[in-house]
């Protein structure tokens, strides 16, 4: 009898092992790809200027305005029309220097990108793993909540829940979070079933494992691979979208070196009159930060499915 | 074909969902803060009378009976009259005003983004691997990473106030009036809403040509992403129709030339594309909302931006609850569509 079990659990060693080896095929296969090894170096460099952002700048100074004095709105110091040189990236209608908030919105950017991402996350893996183990009830509560969720355009669905919370920065984080949690649940539930429907789940809970043991222990590292696609994706989209509302006026506060305040300030204040300085750095930033993000999404999917790359003759 | 059974399963699964999207959207006014009646009067009516127009809303009654009331009328598309905005309208009538703005450069953002974003993708799958594939994929992943909020502006700097080529913001020349009805054989007939269609139904051909060039860079805005969106799913459908068995067996058959084979699966390689274009066009609606911030459209976005700082609740009510109606028969359309298309959907 004691041997049988120990047979078993040999075969459920191999298979954890299995996986291990595959997801280190996975790796391989990841950084083999050009495109994705260019996200990966754009999002390690703008993790960089964000920490030395965040080191070397004071944020309280970089809000204060300047507003009359001579600095307002002066063009980036090498197309030689500035007077003052060290403003590489010109300076905004307040007088202050769009080149160190540029620097510094990539630290708010990534801040509050990360819980956002980080959030969401979890709870939708912990609701989607939950709702594929557990009865019908339980799957059609978790899964028909997050039907009317995904039935709004995201945009719109975040807007609504700043108008249930107000704005601010850490607002906007848990009205994305909510925004973005249904598609991780979806995912998870996905790739929780498929695992659930192997023989080896049974043998485990016939062996006695509790439920927690089968999430956490075999359920749980199955659905990391798709997770952590949709995680790099949505990272991209978060930072977006994290930026859309300060764009609309809901998130940054006044004065935030936030990408998007800036961005709304450069349209509002110098769109029409060719300062182009104030909206072209920070919208420049945002999107190479979301291509880095989007470029290593798109590898790690390719890894994973290697079909795609299978060439047609 | 699609059977009626399916289109019958899928609008009697509509029901509880659009049920849930109710239930949220008449949250939405109890869990924000601030007393509606409060908000209508202003901060220093006083309080007696901010008593009687509680009162005169209902909001004293049960919340179940509130409940109940809001579903009665959420269901016959009722949502009172806004608060602020547009004080005193009702919000069915502000939606229908704005409503047309909104899908106006929505359509015509998906027009171009399916224009340029089928042939791109086709182009980049026929030709896999190569500097043009590489070339199309990093553009369209670019045009997926710049947000509207950005490009918009870089197209206004460029075609508006460097070259004055396109004008930057609203969607009529400010000297052009439009009647408010047309005519047709003596009838009068309302207006559709849509500059671009009203123009030419009032026969004021100067002024569809101020609708057509103010629409243009919101519209190229909107397309590039869908254009983006488009051509990536475009290429990796006609990749993966590429390696199915009839295509197999067409390429066995004597189809020589890669070109061939592929025209043989673009009808195949078409049907995910069609689901995407339909997911995203609720994307686009939300793309609108940050379209007309940049243009100065005054459309449902902008409007629903207002309400919100307003908190003028009804209209943020109604418009979501409308996005979410619209955004829901959208991909029932698109469900139903596949299905025709693909009948093994319906298992």
């Amino acid at each position: 009898m004691s041997t049988d079990t120990a047979t078993d659990a040999t075969s459920l060693e191999d298979r954890t092992a299995l996986d291990r080896l595959r997801s280190s095929q996975f790796l391989s296969d990841l950084l083999s790809n050009r495109l994705a090894l260019i996200g990966l170096t754009i999002i390690v460099g703008m993790i960089l200027i964000a920490i030395y952002a965040r080191l070397a700048y004071d944020l309280g100074a970089l809000r204060s305005s300047q507003l009359g004095t001579v600095a307002d709105r002066l063009p980036p110091g090498w197309t030689g029309a500035g007077a003052v040189d060290q403003h590489i990236f010109g300076t905004d209608a307040s007088g202050r220097d769009i080149y160190k908030r540029t620097l510094y919105g990539a630290w708010i950017a990534m801040k509050y990108g990360t819980v956002t991402v980080a959030a969401s996350t979890f709870i939708g893996v912990a609701l989607g793993i939950i709702a594929a183990y557990y009865s019908d009830l339980t799957d059609n509560v978790i899964m028909r909540t997050m039907d009317v969720l995904l039935s709004f355009p995201s945009l719109l669905l975040a807007l609504a829940l700043v108008a249930i919370f107000g704005s601010g920065l850490w607002k906007v984080v848990i009205a994305l979070t909510l925004v973005y949690t249904p598609r991780f649940a979806r995912v998870v539930r996905g790739a929780a079933l498929k695992v659930l429907e192997d023989e080896y789940i049974e043998a485990t809970e016939a062996l006695g494992a509790n439920d927690l043991r089968v999430l956490a222990k075999h359920v749980f590292p199955n659905t990391l691979a798709p997770v952590t696609v949709q995680s790099t994706l949505n990272y991209g989209l978060a930072i977006i979208d994290f930026a859309a509302l300060s764009f609309l006026g809901f998130g940054a506060g006044p004065g935030m070196p936030s990408w998007g305040l800036m961005l709304d300030n450069g349209v509002s204040n110098g769109l029409l009159t060719g300062k182009w300085w104030m909206s072209v750095f920070p919208g420049l930033f945002l999107a190479i930060l979301v291509l880095g993000f989007n470029l290593l999404g798109d590898g790690m999917r390719d890894a994973l499915d290697p079909r795609m790359r299978e060439t047609v003759d | 074909m699609a059977s009626k059974r399916f289109i019958l399963k899928r609008l009697l699964l509509l029901v509880p969902v659009l049920f849930g999207v109710a239930t949220f959207v008449f949250v939405i006014l109890h869990l924000a803060s601030g007393d509606p009646a409060r908000v209508i009067l202003g901060q220093r009516a006083p309080q007696s009378q901010v008593v009687q127009l509680r009162q005169e809303l209902g909001l004293n009654d049960p919340l179940y009976v509130q409940y109940g009331r809001f579903l009665v009328d959420a269901v016959q598309f009722d949502f009172g009259q806004s608060y602020q905005i547009a004080q005193g309208d009702t919000v069915r009538s502000v939606l229908a005003d704005k409503i047309p703005v909104t899908l106006e450069l929505a359509l015509y953002g998906q027009v171009i983004g399916i224009l340029l974003g089928i042939p791109l993708g086709v182009i980049s799958a026929v030709k896999q691997d190569t500097l043009t594939d590489h070339v199309g994929r990093v553009g369209a992943l670019s045009g997926i990473s710049i947000p509207i909020y950005w490009s918009g502006p870089m197209l206004i700097l460029l075609f508006s106030t460097t070259l004055s080529i396109f004008p930057a913001s609203g969607r009529l020349g400010s000297t052009i009036f439009l009647d408010n009805s047309w005519q047709l054989f003596g009838m009068q007939l309302p207006l559709t809403g849509m500059v671009t269609i009203d123009t030419l139904l009032l026969g004021q051909f100067d002024a569809w040509v101020s609708a057509v060039t103010h629409l243009f860079l919101p519209a190229v805005t909107i397309g590039i992403y869908s254009m983006a969106l488009i051509s990536r799913m475009m290429r990796s459908s006609m990749l993966e129709v590429v390696r199915q068995d009839y295509m197999r067996t067409a390429r066995a058959k004597g189809q020589g030339s890669k070109i061939t084979v592929m025209k043989h699966g673009f009808r195949n390689a078409l049907i995910p594309v069609i689901t995407v274009i339909g997911i995203q066009f609720g994307g686009l609606l939300g793309g609108a909302v940050l379209t007309e911030t940049v243009f100065g459209i005054g459309g449902i976005g902008t409007m629903l931006v207002s309400a919100i700082n307003a908190n003028d609740y009804p209209l943020v009510q109604g418009t979501v609850l409308t996005f979410a109606l619209l955004f829901t028969l959208v991909n029932l359309v698109v469900d139903i569509t596949y299905s025709y298309l693909d009948p093994r959907i319906q298992q």
